[in-house]
């Protein structure tokens, strides 16, 4: 549905983007996952036909975004990271304004943008004027703006950047939403742990170089040999500490005081050989497994030592 | 015309404007400062002279070039915030990856920003039709007045437009719009005189007299000059008097015209977010 074939991109001296390869297959849920300056914004500013690259080449739905901007625009819906509303309109006129600008017949409109604030729940806040809503209500209004012509391809630039927890958790069941409509998504963020339930895929990009790609299993495990692990145990944490500091293959090691962070750089039989070590040992283990909840430490892993 | 009621964009702005309650402030206050003028004047010619309804045109005058200098003072500011406005609400990256392709944003820019002070000209008609009654003016007088406002509004709107588009903030963009503007009515009146007299000063056995501002490079230039122009047309006659090959208004409208395309054109293409160059077009 997407596909980037080296797409570069230079602002002046500085490489924004270099050489960036993807390939998000239809109804994927792919995470973009960097830090600040990264390079995602650009990507997606140049998938949504606002940007041109410096060189390569990005097709969304089979269309060239360079040559045939158009029928890209057709198919896409852009959410940028930071977007304005006008004063002085309701949310239904908001609405019925993009409506209109993607040539949708006023006969349709009303269903449509009822069934869109429905969509978003903003359904009571139909005659709030749009400049009088929360950022979380802003941001999901501009969610509703971005389908407004029905599109496959959602572009969303961190959409739940500034949201407070609850309104995150709003914005990521419609996201489930919009994933169980069958939609090719693409989102950024910079902050991981929301995206880990709703992406199918993860791209980690750092200084503009994609790093990693793939599930979020292979990404975190394959690409580095580094896995992310979490350690439970009932008591002896002294002697727990002790045992997996003497280990050569945990880096690392974060004491979070109820359990124990750390990097696993073995292979499985590694990770089986510690247990059963910890084990003999009588400490008394109640979990020790992968920390897949926690994305973050995964792009921690993998982003070390990247850029220096 | 149908389009202009179906235009998302100007839908959108006419909402927006008519719906603040300064829209109508401003009109009503402008048509009372107008109105008070008038009235003052009216009232300070009958103090001092005996004047006699019939052959008078000094208030129609004087009301052509208030509102002349009330034009160029609020037509570049209204539309150069068309653009960069959308930019600084961070709306105009949105409206880029919808349909609208950047020629009609940048039509249905030009529309707006203009309606309104499109509308204060209208709604003074009645007092020029006030004024009319005191004579020494014919309707065609008025009619070119009309035309020549059009003509005026039009290209300062596309140079506030033009700079809107160019530069990234309304701030710089409105100064630099006022700047053109400023040119074109006093600057090419300036330039016009220095040429004359250069020429004059430098060849004084060939253009004696007022020869010299009937070149034709020269009288162009003066053509150009929207307060000759409008002297022309009220038969006031400021400056030297020129011979024409056309109406002086009639030329002054092609010429502005010409500029109000180009810049239309100019920033319908500066406004496209990927500008593909001609090489890689071709290719
Ligand atoms: N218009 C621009 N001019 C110059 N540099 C830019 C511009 N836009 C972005 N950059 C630079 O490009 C890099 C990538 O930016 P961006 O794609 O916005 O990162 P991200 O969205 O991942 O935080 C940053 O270093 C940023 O400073
Ligand atoms: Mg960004």
């Amino acid at each position: 549905m997407i596909r980037t074939e080296n797409l570069t991109k230079h602002y002046g001296k500085l490489h924004a983007l270099n050489d960036l390869n993807l390939e998000i297959g239809k109804g994927k849920v792919f995470g973009f996952i960097g830090p600040n300056g990264a390079g995602k914004s650009t990507t997606m500013m140049i998938l949504s036909t606002l940007l041109g690259p410096t060189s390569g080449r990005a097709y969304v739905a089979g269309y060239d975004v360079i040559k045939e901007p158009k029928d890209v625009r057709q198919v896409l819906g852009y959410m940028p990271d930071f977007f304005g509303v006008y004063d002085n309109l309701k949310a239904t006129e908001y609405l019925d304004f993009y409506a209109g600008a993607y040539n949708i017949p006023h006969s349709k409109r009303s269903n449509l943008i009822a069934d869109l604030l429905e969509l978003v729940n903003l359904s009571n806040k139909a005659d709030a004027y749009v400049d009088s809503l929360s950022r979380g209500m802003k941001q999901r209004l501009g969610l509703a703006r971005c389908l407004v012509h029905s599109p496959e391809v959602l572009i969303l630039d961190e959409p739940a950047s500034g949201l407070d927890p609850r309104a995150r958790i709003e914005m990521r069941e419609i996201l489930k939403k919009l994933r169980s409509m069958g939609k090719t998504i693409i989102i950024s963020s910079h902050i991981l742990p929301e995206l880990a339930e709703l992406c199918d895929d993860i791209g980690v990009i750092e200084k503009g170089n994609l790093i990693a790609c793939g599930s979020v299993d292979e990404v975190s495990v394959e690409t580095r040999g580094i896995a992310v692990m979490q350690l439970k145990t009932l008591d002896k944490l002294e002697e727990t500490e002790r045992i997996l500091a003497a280990s050569p293959l945990v880096k690392r090691l974060d004491n979070k005081g109820s359990h124990f962070r750390f990097h696993f750089t073995g292979n499985d039989s590694d990770k089986a050989g510690l247990l059963m070590k910890l084990v003999q040992e009588g400490i008394p283990v109640l979990h020790f497994g992968d920390s897949k909840e926690n994305l973050e430490d995964v792009f921690l892993a993998i982003t070390e030592g990247v850029g220096n | 015309m149908t389009d202009f009621f179906t235009n998302p964009l100007i839908v959108k702005e006419m909402r927006e404007r008519f719906r603040t309650p300064k829209t109508f402030w401003i009109l009503g206050l402008y048509l009372l400062v107008m109105g008070a003028i008038l009235l003052g004047f009216i009232f300070i010619q009958q103090m001092n002279s005996y004047i006699s309804p019939g052959d008078n045109s000094e208030l129609f005058v004087m009301l052509a070039v208030i509102q002349y200098g009330m034009i160029c003072f609020i037509a570049p500011a209204l539309s150069a915030g068309a653009i960069s406005g959308e930019r600084e609400r961070q709306t105009l990256n949105i409206l880029l990856t919808t349909h609208l392709s950047p020629a009609k944003i940048i039509m249905s820019k030009i529309v707006t920003s203009l309606a309104f002070i499109f509308l204060l000209v209208v709604t003074s008609l009645p007092l020029y039709s006030f004024v009319i009654l005191y004579g020494g003016i014919s309707p065609t007088q008025l009619l070119l007045l009309l035309l020549f406002f059009s003509v005026n509004i039009i290209c300062f709107g596309s140079i506030g437009l033009f700079c809107s588009t160019w530069m990234k903030r309304t701030g710089v963009s409105t100064i630099t719009a006022y700047g053109l503007s400023f040119f074109l009515v006093v600057g090419t009146g300036l330039v016009f005189i220095f040429l004359g007299m250069l020429i004059q000063q430098m060849y004084p056995e060939v253009y004696v007299d007022e020869t010299v501002w009937n070149l034709l490079g020269i009288k162009l230039l003066a053509g150009m000059n929207p307060p000759y122009v409008l002297s022309e047309i009220l038969g006031e006659n400021i400056g030297p008097k020129l011979d024409w090959f056309m109406p002086v208004w009639a030329y002054f409208s092609i010429i502005y015209g010409v500029l109000s395309l180009i810049l239309i054109a100019g920033s319908a293409y500066l406004l496209r977010p990927v500008r593909r160059t001609w090489f890689a077009w071709k290719k």
